[in-house]
């Protein structure tokens, strides 16, 4: 009997994945095609090389950048992952009733927009900012602390604020979904607190913590913006570097060429993440 | 059974030596929602012990407490002479056996078992070997390198004694570890429940609802109702000689006839019931005037030429016999036929032995 | 002229079919103008399309990058005229994406001022591709109640008097030819460094950096900074200083004696365009060149139109603001080129900012 309605349904969701396929892989299909060419002011030449991921593997200052951005990103992850256990095992554990506040609260930041959240860290970190008065006023200071905002340290604050959430959500459904009668066994069993932790809590919440970690890695990998407005002097990422290549220097099969590699790297880490969600979801092998 | 009922009901702690475990004065309660109001108890060592009662008795509370899962309100529990109700569970020499088991998802069998083991002084190089032997002992050593999703509730339910048991802890609690069973294995695993208590010699405490699964088990029963304990003692003594109408009808289902004593004479009471006046044995506390309850199992009665006149409502083939209920001055009555059932709407007559029934405490509201 | 993210222009192509309405295919008459929204106000374009036949469509853009990426995507056939920086012309030509400009229809361009003339910028082989349409300057601006002496360029390299109270636009260019004028380069070498020359300026941005609060990227924000006092000088656009000053703070600009960054954006016509709409278009870009035109942009902007059509009519004052009651101050301009290495520029910026 259902097997015509699931065919119609088949049907109709074709054209809707087909579109959004192509629509999510033909730019990046194309920035690949392109990361083979070479330029020549502003011509394109359609002769295939390797030349552009020989200058990215050459240069210091690509490599440089690419790294500093998967190091931001891993940093990120670390700090949201400490900040974002208790929170997350506060609201799945603690809350009853007000649970859907907390979520909404957990998200509000979300819907403020970027430039909002960043100025508002201007605002708070700045020479005349909350932060820097307070300190005066509580007699730490004279002088304002000028490291405070256009900084790497005000980067990283508010990118951890920024992705938060996601961790967050991750790790909030990890915990919705793990029973209470685990940490009482290994509590029963002898397990101190951090043993409980590291043994059973931290292995059976592994799935919500790379979910969180790669929503967080992968878009503080991305964020040139909070770097850019925050980081001062040194916040050039490999993001506005590549967007200098697209846009000023009219090179686009070098800035293909890097976005790839970033690309690349990326589903590795995405690859890694997914085989070690599958291992620690303990799916029965089959017996 | 009669003499049974002439002697004065056994105190636990008469039983062997010093207790174990006590609990004294236990309160628990959930903001205002009070789920133990008062508790005394002790376990005796080497002992099967159950605590009996519907769901939301506060039997589970008192677990919890015992293991150290949630906080005693008042009250004090004593172990071994120690008080321990400000002592973590993880210091507590007690392991669990958990409703749905909990073993822990990502580790193997092998591994379940040799947890607890880090946090005991035992030689890294015996854990292993001690883990298989644990496991050697439910026979499930065989399936040491399986997940525990890869095993039946059966298996899984072997692997979390086996897990608990292996720390020798002083006491070992079960909570309903066989209510996710079918029936059959359930009946298997109660055999090799008390065998494996026999066995080791450690005092079990199993929390249940199922009267006929802790009558197959304890040595002791605990009968909870409503946060308090409404009897303790020997299975047969409870069976035989139900304190009060709630225990009676709880355990084997008798039929309660409520009416008042009329008179005490010796071990036995003179009750007045809408079904007649009976000289019968019952709780020595009860005292003339009081509501009692003339407690009678379908296995006491009888159907004979003269006795209680009743009509037959309904006759349930059981396979063995029949189950027949009549009605006689509003009370249903149970009554147990080998052969040749009454037929719908007869007019029978029940009869029933005073010496082998019970009257048992009942409180004005039930009359 | 913000950074845009670089999707904008990779997705050029993808994006192109959606921008431009379909309606336009039946009305012969209507052009399509790719332009700065603050070009294109109606009130400033009121009196040319109240008197003609001509109906115009306009679609903004948020750099010149992205106009060239649209153009170069293949947006050459349906838009009419387009707004690239004097610069960029070369990029449109290298790439064979304009017509020549028919100055027998656009004789306000006779008033253009000499420099527009003469500059080689902008055209190829005698002809003219994009014609000067209005012009600026790039100052320095600076908070005078928090210094002490007017600043120049050497205030970015030298003395540690503002450090860390320094800003500087995140451009490559214009990044470049400031080191090069501090380092006395001149104006014929000054887009054609060796990579002797290279080096240096490397060496002397990288003390830069570490002079810089920061570096900005849109003059919003660059305002803020100012407002705030997180930055006391910075090489940057005109309206900080006026907008400043009209909120009481005393701002000063300084035109540096080395040089003084000047930028002009021209009209250029793309090459699929002919019949009524060319003619309609070049009656456009003169009434673009115009007095009337010229005149509102003068006063709303304020911007100075590359020729002198409405000078006359303004006042010394509104003259002033866009630079033109002495017109000897285009002497000392460096009008901005491109670089025939410019790859080598953006990556050598790049390289001094991951330092």
């Amino acid at each position: 009997m259902s097997q015509p309605v699931d065919k119609i349904g088949n049907w109709l969701a074709l054209p809707v994945v087909a579109a959004l396929t192509a629509l999510c892989l033909a730019p990046l299909l194309i920035l690949f095609v392109y990361s083979f060419f070479q330029v020549d002011f502003v011509t394109i030449l359609h002769e295939p090389t390797f030349a552009n991921y020989a200058k990215v593997a050459g240069s210091e200052t690509y490599r440089g950048l690419i790294a500093r951005a998967f190091g931001s990103a891993l940093l990120v992850v670390g700090i949201t992952a400490i900040i974002g256990y208790p929170v997350a095992w506060f609201i799945a554990k603690r809350v009853v009733a007000a649970k859907s506040t907390f979520l909404t609260l957990l998200l509000v930041p979300l819907y403020s927009g970027d430039l909002v959240r960043i100025f508002a860290w201007r605002v708070l970190l700045g020479a005349e900012g909350a932060v820097n008065r307070s300190l005066m006023w509580l007699g730490v200071t004279d002088t304002p602390f000028g490291g405070l905002l256009f900084s790497p340290l005000a980067t990283h604050i508010a990118l951890t604020y920024n992705y938060l959430p996601f961790m967050v959500i991750g790790l909030w459904l990890a915990f919705e979904s793990l029973d209470d009668a685990w940490t009482e066994a290994a509590a029963d069993l002898g397990a101190p607190a951090v043993d409980r932790f590291r043994r059973v809590t931290l292995p059976l919440t592994l799935p919500g913590l790379i979910a969180g970690g790669l929503m967080v890695f992968v878009m503080v990998a991305g964020d040139y913006l909070t770097p850019q407005l925050l980081g001062g002097a040194s916040g050039i990422t490999i993001i506005s570097a590549v967007n200098d290549l697209f846009g000023t220097a009219f090179d686009w099969p070098l800035g293909s060429a890097i976005a790839w590699t970033m690309l690349a790297i990326l589903m590795l880490c995405f690859g890694v993440g997914a085989l070690a969600i599958r291992r620690s979801s303990f799916i029965s092998e089959g017996t | 059974m009669t003499a049974l009922h002439n002697s004065t009901q056994t105190k636990e702690s008469d039983r062997q030596g010093r207790p174990l475990l006590e609990a004294k004065g236990l309160f628990k309660s959930y903001g205002k929602v009070e789920a133990v109001s008062g508790v005394d108890f002790s376990l005796a060592e080497n002992s099967y012990v159950t605590l009996l009662g519907p769901s939301g008795c506060g039997k589970t509370s008192i677990l919890r407490m015992i293991g150290g899962f949630e906080d005693v309100t008042s009250g004090a529990l004593v172990l071994d002479n120690v008080r321990m109700d400000h002592i973590p569970a993880a210091k507590r020499p007690i392991n669990t056996v958990f409703q749905n088991y909990a073993l822990f998802p990502h580790l193997s069998v092998a591994e379940n078992v040799a947890f607890g083991l880090s946090y005991q002084n035992v030689p890294k190089s015996e854990i292993s070997k001690r883990a298989l032997d644990a496991l050697k002992t439910v026979r499930m050593d065989a399936l040491a390198d399986r997940r525990p999703r890869q095993l039946s509730g059966g298996q899984q339910q072997r692997v979390a004694l086996a897990r608990a048991i292996v720390n020798a802890p002083r006491l070992l609690l079960l909570d309903e570890p066989l209510s996710a069973l079918d029936r059959r294995m359930r009946k298997d695993m109660q055999i090799e429940l008390k065998e494996l208590q026999r066995r080791l010699g450690m005092t079990f405490l199993h929390v249940t609802h199922d009267q006929e699964e802790a009558f197959a088990l304890s040595d002791w029963i605990i009968v909870m109702h409503d946060g308090r304990i409404e009897q303790q003692g020997r299975p047969e003594e409870i069976y035989a000689c139900p304190s009060t109408a709630y225990v009676a009808d709880f355990i084997g289902g008798a039929t309660c006839v409520f009416g008042e004593v009329v008179e005490r004479e010796g071990d036995k009471v003179v009750i007045d019931t809408p079904i007649g006046r009976h000289l019968v044995p019952g709780v020595s506390t009860l005292s003339t005037g009081a509501p009692a309850a003339l407690c009678l199992r379908p296995e006491q009665l009888t159907l004979a030429k003269a006795g209680i006149a009743a009509h037959v409502k309904s006759c349930v083939f059981r396979g063995s016999d029949w189950i027949i209920e009549c009605e006689a001055a509003d009370q249903v009555m149970q009554v147990v036929v080998g052969v040749n059932p009454p037929a719908q709407g007869a007019l029978v007559h029940v009869h029933f032995d005073p010496d082998r029934a019970w009257v048992a405490a009942a409180s004005r509201g039930d009359l | 002229m913000d950074r845009r993210n670089f999707f904008k222009t990779a997705m050029a192509s993808v994006a192109l079919g959606a921008l431009f309405p379909a309606s336009r295919a039946f009305a012969d008459t209507d052009i399509l103008w790719m332009t700065w929204e603050n070009l294109a106000k109606d009130d400033y374009l009121s009196p040319f399309l109240s008197t003609s036949d001509v109906s115009l469509t306009k679609t903004f853009i948020g750099t010149d990058d992205e106009q060239f990426a649209k153009l170069r995507a293949g947006g050459a056939s349906s838009v009419d005229l387009i707004t690239p920086g004097l610069d960029k012309v070369e990029f449109y030509t290298a790439s064979d994406l304009l017509q020549p400009i028919d100055f027998d229809k656009v004789p306000n361009a006779a008033l253009l001022y000499d420099t527009f003339k003469k500059t080689p910028l902008g055209k190829v082989d005698g002809e003219t591709y994009g014609i000067p349409f209005y012009w600026g300057i790039n100052p320095i601006v600076y908070r005078a109640d928090l210094m002490d002496e007017e600043p120049d360029w050497s205030v970015f390299f030298e003395g540690d008097k503002y450090d860390g109270k320094l800003a500087m636009r995140d451009y490559a260019l214009e990044g470049i030819m400031i080191a090069a004028m501090y380092l006395g380069i001149p104006e014929e070498e000054m887009f054609d460094l060796d990579d002797a020359q290279l080096a240096e300026v490397k060496k002397v941005l990288m003390i830069q950096k570490s002079k810089l609060r920061t570096y900005w990227n849109s003059i919003g924000d660059l305002t803020n900074l100012f407002a705030t006092g997180e930055v006391v000088c910075a090489f940057s656009w005109v309206p900080p200083y006026y907008d400043l000053r009209a909120k009481g703070i005393d701002m000063g600009m300084a035109k540096p004696k080395e040089g003084v960054i000047g930028w002009c954006d021209t009209i250029a016509v793309p090459k699929g365009v002919t019949g009524d709409r060319l003619d309609a278009t070049f009656e456009l870009v003169n009434y673009l060149l115009g007095p009337e035109y010229g005149k509102k942009l003068a006063v709303g902007g304020p911007y100075a139109q590359s020729t002198s059509a409405a000078r006359d009519m303004l006042s010394a004052e509104e003259q002033e603001k866009i630079f033109i009651n002495d017109l000897s101050v285009m002497d000392n301009f460096v009008w901005k080129k491109n670089p025939p290495r410019y790859n080598e520029w953006v990556a050598l910026w790049n390289e001094v900012k991951a330092s």
